[in-house]
């Protein structure tokens, strides 16, 4: 009987490891986790400064980009809090703000601050601020003086076609075999190109009724595709494009491999000066974005923290916030995590003290900055980009014409706009 | 004298035991209940509804994400690579194994060595292999390039996922060595469960190699070989991390499990990923039965 007795209790052991699952969670009042890329994730030095000048501690989470959303949706889906604060990218403000799953930060942050952050636009959502943006991602174009001047270049392209001669000369001159570095993946950040270079050419990805403005062979976003693919059949991008995403084709900058970075992140300029991460950190420069008009258009693709509606210390977490949108803050994130301020004013003191790699150049691209959408970012723009990433990712590899690739997406366009 | 009535009185549970054996399956159904059979029903149940954050409201669809799952071009493609992948996954693993198996089951020395060699990619979690494989394939610097050039098959460096049906090849290709280890094994267990007499028996009576392998070893593994097209199916139909890591979203390579995960995590439509996660399940059931009706016989030696 002992025996069995014992069997018994054996069986239902693995019961006994369930058990604290069930048991209320202790929770710290004074910790605030966040949940942070992790060009997000905050070196000790400011973490430690945090603490002693708010009584913060962060309890920090660091997941790809794509894994917060997943993770964002998944928590908020079954009703608990991914974080107190979260990443929130520009390119979520239409499903979040649908959602209801961001709270309204109007009053969290100050008036004047607010007004500092131009950006600030990019995650209103119904009026409603759904999060702050601490990373200023705008694209220059970022080029690489050596290459240029070795090839007999005296000043970087403005236009499309300029870039296409240049970028001839230098292959010509064996200075680089594939001076154009873009991603042609079947990822976000071949997407984006796309978007920026239809800026370039002049125009805009819908109208104001959300019907595609780019299926016509002269409108801006065919040019566009047309653009990248004859680029990538003369040689001037790498064909591993096709499988490379933005931040590996930014590698091959770095490693000097390509001289210019089209689609460059204005906050890279800092990565790629620092000879700690770059090879080629003395011979960086950005240039005003190319332009077909005249006016150098570019994106913004900001990123931003939020405060789901089901965080545990959301006192916690704005205070976080507050503290890190302060301008001694912003700087020392430019400097450690390369994250270009989202404050006006920051921008500035930071080119006056010379500290800001191409300062003029980002400073006027700043106020060139377009948003992809006029209306803000729609409920349904992650079926829409993948629908794009994918179409020129097969237009790349010569599985569909630029025709059929852009005819493809304004079809799946109309699908994901579909109640 | 034992008869059938004493039998039946011993076999009889006394008051106590009735209890005890169910605390004893008690655990097990708890844990397959809640992980496996309530997760499966409310999947299926909330296929049937509109379930997006992004509008307001869960109603009733009935079978309206089935209906646009039959007409989705993306789908459509998906199912066509995975059916690739079950069918590439399933013939080289299968044949792999069985040779693998019957290799090692022919080693007397040392054979415990060579299966801890042979277990080595099944043990490595996937996300690892497939990004060993990705610098193996790399276009600029990988080994399958730099390899192919010194023994002159190629001339200069090939962008392999650039190609559909090489693409779909070299993911199944890396889906496969991670999995044929486990077929080898459950292969192996099998052989070295029959009896070496018959094999005797067999050459005393002139059986060829070929005769006996045909009429002795696969009708006494049939039980395993049915266990490990089962498992090769479902594992191929749950194709991932490979093709993710490999080659993104791109559609050429895009399998059914991927586009669950773009439709409900990156769409936010969670009930057409669950619609799409059912059909996928209800597939890789309907082959996997086949092979147990078709192959599965179960083996007595007594």
């Amino acid at each position: 009987m002992l025996r069995r007795h014992l069997l018994a209790s054996l069986a239902m052991l693995p019961l006994s490891f369930a058990v604290p699952a069930f048991a209320p969670l202790a929770s710290a009042a004074s910790v605030t986790e966040v949940l942070l890329p992790p060009w997000g994730t905050l070196p000790k030095a400011m973490t430690d400064r945090l603490g002693s000048e708010t009584g913060v501690t962060l309890d920090t989470q660091t997941l790809g980009w794509d894994q917060i959303l997943t993770k964002v949706a998944t928590s908020m889906i079954a009703g608990s809090p991914p974080a107190d604060t979260t990443e929130v990218d520009w390119s979520w403000v239409g499903q979040f703000g649908a959602a209801n799953w961001y709270q309204p930060l109007n009053d969290a942050i100050d008036a004047a601050t607010l007004a500092d952050i131009p950006s600030a636009k990019f995650f209103m959502f119904d009026g409603k601020l759904l999060a702050v943006p601490y990373a200023n991602d705008f694209r220059v174009l970022i080029y690489n003086r050596d290459h240029l001047s070795r090839a007999g270049i005296a000043a970087p392209p403005t236009t499309p076609d300029q870039l296409l001669a240049d970028a001839k000369a230098i292959k010509a001159k064996n200075i680089s075999q594939y001076p154009i570095a873009l991603p042609l993946s079947a990822s976000e950040g071949s997407a984006t190109a796309w978007y920026l270079l239809t800026k370039v050419f002049g125009g805009e990805l819908f109208n104001e009724q959300l019907e595609p403005q780019f299926i016509k062979p002269d409108s801006a976003g065919y040019r566009a595709m047309a653009f990248e693919i004859e680029a990538l059949k003369q040689g001037l991008i790498s064909p591993a494009a096709t499988g490379l995403k933005d931040v590996e084709v930014q590698e091959l900058f770095k490693k000097g491999d390509a001289s210019f970075d089209l689609a460059g992140w204005a906050g890279n300029v800092a990565v790629y000066s620092d000879p700690a991460k770059s090879q080629v950190a003395e011979h960086v420069a950005a240039a005003l974005m190319l332009s077909t008009t005249g006016t150098a258009r570019t994106i913004g693709l900001p990123e931003a923290m939020g405060i789901p509606s089901t965080a545990k210390n959301k006192e916690g977490a704005k205070t976080f916030i507050n503290w890190f949108i302060k301008p001694e803050n912003q700087i020392e994130s430019y400097k450690t995590l390369g994250n270009l301020p989202t404050r006006t004013s920051v921008l500035k003191q930071l080119n006056s003290e010379g500290k800001l790699k191409s300062g003029d150049v980002i400073l006027q691209q700043a106020t060139l900055v377009d948003p992809l959408f006029k209306q803000g970012t729609p409920v349904w723009y992650p079926q829409f980009t993948s629908a794009v990433s994918s179409a020129l990712n097969q237009a790349a590899k010569g599985q569909l014409t630029v025709a059929q690739a852009v005819a493809q997406i304004a079809e799946e366009a109309k699908s994901a706009m579909q109640p | 004298m034992i008869t059938l009535a004493s039998i039946k009185e011993r076999l009889r549970p006394t008051p106590g035991e009735t209890w005890l054996g169910l605390v004893y399956v008690l655990p097990i159904i708890l844990v397959m209940a809640s992980l496996v059979f309530v997760p499966l029903v409310t999947t299926v149940l909330d296929s049937l509804y509109r379930i997006d954050p992004m509008r307001p409201g869960t109603p009733f669809v009935g079978l309206l994400n089935y209906q646009n799952l039959a007409t989705d071009s993306n789908v459509q493609h998906a199912t066509w690579n995975t059916l690739v992948y079950v069918v590439l996954a399933v013939v080289l693993e299968t044949l792999g194994g069985l040779a693998a198996a019957l290799l090692l089951n022919k080693v007397r020395h040392g054979r415990q060595w060579l299966l801890a060699i042979l277990v080595l990619p099944w043990c490595l979690p996937p996300v690892v292999n497939a990004l060993v494989w990705l610098w193996i394939y790399n276009p600029s610097y990988g080994v399958l390039n730099n390899l192919l050039k010194a023994i002159g098959l190629i001339s200069e460096n090939q962008v392999w996922f650039n190609d559909h049906h090489t693409a779909l090849l070299l993911i199944s290709l890396v889906h496969v060595w991670r999995m044929l280890p486990l077929t080898a094994i459950i292969l192996l267990a099998a052989l070295q469960a029959i009896p070496g007499d018959l094999y005797e028996a067999a050459k005393l009576d002139g059986a060829s190699r070929f005769k006996c392998f045909r009429m002795i070893t696969l009708p006494l593994i049939a039980g395993g070989l049915a266990i490990a097209l089962s498992q090769s199916t479902v594992f191929a139909f749950n194709l991932f991390d490979e093709a993710w890591i490999l080659n993104g979203a791109s559609l050429d390579t895009r399998s059914l499990i991927i586009q669950v995960y773009m439709s409900a995590f990156q769409n936010l439509k969670f009930s057409y990923g669950m619609a799409l996660s059912v059909l996928a399940m209800i597939a890789s059931l309907l082959v996997s039965m086949v092979y147990v009706l078709k192959v599965y016989r179960e083996t007595r030696f007594d």
